[in-house]
């Protein structure tokens, strides 16, 4: 697993790369919370290239969502290959976090 | 595999090459590993397993039909009956941060049966969707 990030068009971007899951999921969250900044008021957390996900993943990426809500910053995932978007419309994530279709689209619906 | 989240790398590597093998869909092989993942992980984290008695894993397909069959050593618990069903409609704020990895196995298997043998959980889940 790794976490890359960038900032474009007013957004704080994250890649993760592998699998995220109970051995590596404290890790990931770790690494996304730490390249997050006080004032980055829209994160993107792009899953391209990410090819398994858990429910431990889940519980990461629900804490991260929960930290960014409760200091009003957006948060979004964005490109989910197809097994990980079916998980998260299972767990019905897909109603308490934004999903984008690309990275882009992420960056026009959330930048300023 | 070893009762340890660590060991999880070896179960996917197995998985992977028994699927090459056995030349299943690519989804088919992200649901086994999920759901040996949680079931494993649920033993490890909550089962109480003492010393390093390993987690028994067994793989069959046959037809259009898998069966992955999980013994552990863990208190006795049914995932059929004792399983919480998490409510998947309150708001962000609200979601409870766990519960969701037995849930998922549930929705992904055909069929789930539990028995309890000589101090074993004896696990046997089943998947008709080999398309």
């Amino acid at each position: 697993m790794d976490v890359t990030s960038q900032r474009t068009g007013g957004a704080l971007i994250v890649s993760v790369e592998g699998r995220v899951d109970g051995a590596n999921a404290r890790k990931f969250q770790k690494a996304v919370e730490s390249v997050i900044e006080d004032d980055d008021g829209a994160v993107i957390l792009d899953m391209e290239h990410l090819s398994y996900i858990s429910s431990a993943g889940l519980r990461s990426i629900l804490l991260i969502a929960k930290g960014l809500q409760k200091r009003n910053s957006q948060f979004a995932v964005c490109s989910l290959q197809d097994a990980i978007g079916e998980v998260f419309r299972i767990v019905g994530f897909d109603k308490i976090v934004t999903i984008h279709s690309s990275q882009g689209e992420a960056v026009s619906a959330m930048g300023s | 595999m070893q009762p340890d989240a660590e060991d999880l790398e070896n179960v996917f590597a197995a998985v992977e090459a028994f699927a090459e093998r056995a030349e299943w869909p690519m989804k088919l092989v992200f649901q086994a590993k999920l759901i040996l993942e949680e079931m494993a992980l649920n033993v490890i984290n909550y089962g109480g397993v003492e010393g390093d008695e390993p987690i028994g894993i067994t793989l069959k397909t046959e037809d259009d039909t898998v069966t992955i069959e999980i013994r552990d050593a863990g208190q006795p618990f049914d995932p059929v009956k004792d399983a919480p069903t998490p409510d998947l409609s309150l708001e962000l704020e609200e979601r409870p941060i766990g519960g969701l990895g037995l849930y998922l196995v549930r929705t992904m298997v055909d069929e789930m049966h539990y028995r309890r043998h000589e101090g074993y959980n004896h696990i046997t889940l089943i998947t008709r969707r080999l398309a």
